[in-house]
């Protein structure tokens, strides 16, 4: 005589007690502060930034080269500390990714396992170090060491209009800041990317392995593949916090701000809207800080696309996970 | 049907111990290229740097290349190079990365005494000398404001990963996505949202709470995903069997699943207080400074180690700096002391064996 199993039912709790449906009330609310946070961040901010954005014009503000207030009208444009933002952690990701992901594979696919374990452990205690130790390591230690390497680059390769230089110094230059945040951001997208490493399928690594690929071939054409989506979303991830990073290049760097330094990276001009905030803030009236707090919603606006684009990315690239 | 013998190369039999030859090339690859490397520096006087990417990485990998095509083959000449770049690599961002802790120890512990401990800032300039003064009043702003940031952000932070894992609610993917843009949130764009909600406007001057505050949108991701983590490990069944026994969804919560997550909701709340007790521009926008000890979180400024190391790396005198380096190490301290404790209650406890 057969019989068939019964399929195992779905079980779903639902709120039959007046606790239940406050335990449920509580963290539903709970869960809709993000929303309210979110909101009322950008409610603030532009409530403030407002009058900058129409004295200013907003076009004008995030393009334009500029920031006098000696003279009427008042120029307040951050288009120089824009680009600088961006083209310092886009060089910072630059010099970070090859390091993180060499941490990472050194970490999964070459070290024994104890030296991993511990490497482990060192990394994620290295992402914890405060900005501002990086920032006073940058400035007292590095900064030095770094002022060197910029003239030996600039010696060697100064005929490639980037590492042009004609003003007296290299100290404070985009090319400093750029590493000292490269630095810092290495452990983030190396604890990403070695999650991601060590959740792959090893089958297609053995299979790989087996039909004659060598380590080489198979990092460059099945490990990396796979995890590209993954890496990626911890490349961005590690882009926005480089983007909202403040002290660490606060300390190391010179802003300028009638003119955009397009690539120049040597020279010590640069901009950033953090650093700029941080600098003006101080001795602000009340119209200026205006003009502080529209940067500060520029940043935020670009941070939350670059962030968006990370969840995105990441949540395609591991399909396993539910919500 | 005859399956065509395969003709394998000689080389490829990984099982085979490497021969003598081999293991000279291993032993000299190892050493040689470092040495040469070294002794043209002497020799040259060339700055370390540039022999160290124009010597001795090349030297190297063409070593390690010829080792590993006597070893393996010609399918070996790529693993060589990966090889080395990788380790080089590692190894290169590992030492600078250790030079920031080890110069925060070797420099900071040159500025610390145990006055530097207990002692304020009041009457104390730029100038001053190293035997007076200290960052207690920091220790006690940076304790009140992080500890009020973990009162109001824990419960929140805890009952999101409630919603996001165990109910059934319709936003959860909406919330998870603005969780992950708040991580992103710039920490000045933070001090600058405080400041114009409570100080510009009038309602506060610059106090211990808005600081807490303006940590809160910067703590709350940490938090709430760590815990999400680990909720999500709590196995399905044990649920399932709190529910098939008759208890209601909030006692299977708290009597089941959260003491089985216990220890992963405790290192998301210690992995949050490490994420925030280093943030200095958000504090600098809404505590401002304080030369003196304020215990009241709800009025006056305060100072924090943060800020503290930030206002005295500004001055830039010798003795100011110093003070700067002290306070690096104090937080490095509090850092590595959260992180320990995350670690160890986060290990696999062992099964405890009942005697009878």
């Amino acid at each position: 005589m057969s019989q068939t199993a019964p399929k195992p039912r779905k079980l779903r709790a639902k709120p039959f007690q007046l606790a239940d449906r406050i335990f449920f009330g509580v963290s539903t609310t709970a869960a809709y502060s993000a929303i309210v946070i979110i909101f009322l961040i950008l409610f603030f901010l532009m409530q403030r930034a407002f009058p900058a954005f129409e004295e200013q014009g907003i076009i004008p503000f995030i393009t334009g080269a500029g920031w006098d207030t000696s003279t009427e009208p008042w120029i307040m444009h951050i288009g120089p500390q824009l680009y600088g933002t961006l083209l310092i952690a886009a060089m910072a990701t630059a010099i970070a990714i090859p390091m993180a992901i060499s941490v990472a594979y050194f970490i999964v696919f070459l070290a024994p396992k104890r030296l991993a374990a511990a490497a482990v452990i060192l990394i994620d205690l290295l992402a914890a170090i405060p900005s501002v130790v990086i920032g006073l390591w940058g400035l007292m230690i590095f900064g030095p060491v770094a002022v060197e390497w910029a003239a030996i680059l600039n010696e060697s390769l100064g005929f490639i209009p980037i590492f042009a230089h004609d003003s007296g110094t290299f100290a404070n230059s985009p090319f400093i800041a750029s590493v000292v945040l490269g630095i810092m951001i290495v452990p983030i997208i190396a604890s990403v990317t070695r999650e991601i490493f060590s959740q792959m399928d090893q089958e297609i690594i053995k299979a790989s392995l087996a039909l004659g690929g060598n380590q080489e071939s198979t990092l460059r054409r099945v490990i990396l593949p796979t995890s590209a989506g993954g890496i990626v979303g911890g490349v961005l991830l590690a882009l926005g916090r480089a983007m909202g990073e403040t002290v660490a290049i606060y300390f190391v760097l010179n802003l300028v701000y009638d003119k955009f330094n397009w690539m120049q990276i040597l020279e010590p001009e640069g901009g950033n809207i953090a650093s700029l905030i941080l600098s003006k803030f101080g001795e602000a009236s009340d119209r200026e800080l205006a003009a502080l707090m529209a940067a500060g919603v520029v940043l935020f606006v670009v941070t939350l696309i670059v962030n968006a684009l990370a969840s995105y990315i990441v949540v395609k690239a591991q399909p396993w996970r539910k919500f | 049907m005859t399956v065509a013998a395969v003709s394998r190369p000689k080389t490829a039999e990984p099982w085979k111990a490497f021969s003598g030859r081999v293991k000279l090339a291993i032993a000299l690859s190892s050493v040689l290229p470092a040495a040469f490397a070294l002794v043209y520096m002497f020799l040259s006087a060339s700055p370390f740097i540039v022999v160290l990417f124009t010597v001795f990485l090349p030297l190297q990998i063409i070593a390690a290349s010829i080792t590993a095509y006597l070893a393996h083959g010609r399918r070996g000449i790529l693993d060589g190079l990966l090889v080395v770049v990788t380790i080089f690599l590692s190894v290169f961002v590992l030492v600078m990365l250790l030079s920031v802790v080890w110069s925060v120890i070797q420099i900071g512990s040159q500025a610390i005494s145990p006055h530097f401990f207990y002692q304020n800032n009041k009457y104390v300039g730029p100038t001053t000398d190293l035997s007076y003064g200290g960052l207690g009043h920091s220790i006690v702003g940076t304790l009140l404001v992080v500890a009020f940031t973990t009162i109001i952000t824990v419960p929140l932070g805890i009952t999101t990963a409630v919603y996001i894992t165990e109910t059934e609610g319709k936003s959860r993917g909406l919330i998870r996505t603005l969780l992950q843009a708040m991580s992103g949130l710039p920490s000045v764009v933070a001090g600058l949202f405080i400041y114009s909600m409570l100080i510009a406007s009038g309602f506060t001057s610059y106090a211990g709470y808005a600081g807490s505050l303006a940590l809160v949108p910067l703590m709350l991701p940490t938090v709430s995903r760590v815990t999400e983590e680990s909720l999500r490990l709590v196995p399905r069944e044990l649920r399932n069997g709190a529910l098939a026994l008759g208890a209601p969804a909030w006692r299977a919560f708290f009597m089941v699943t959260l003491p089985a997550a216990k220890s992963g909701v405790i290192t998301a709340i210690l992995l949050g207080i490490a994420r925030v007790i280093g943030e200095t521009a958000p504090l600098l926008l809404t505590i401002f400074s304080n030369n003196g000890t304020n215990w009241n979180p709800f009025s006056g400024g305060m100072s924090s180690l943060p800020t503290y190391l930030f206002l005295n790396l500004s001055f830039g005198t010798d003795g100011s700096v110093a003070r700067a380096w002290g306070a690096a190490l104090t937080i490095l301290i509090v850092v590595g002391i959260i992180f320990t404790a995350a670690r160890v209650v986060s290990a696999p406890k062992k099964a405890k064996v009942k005697r009878k």
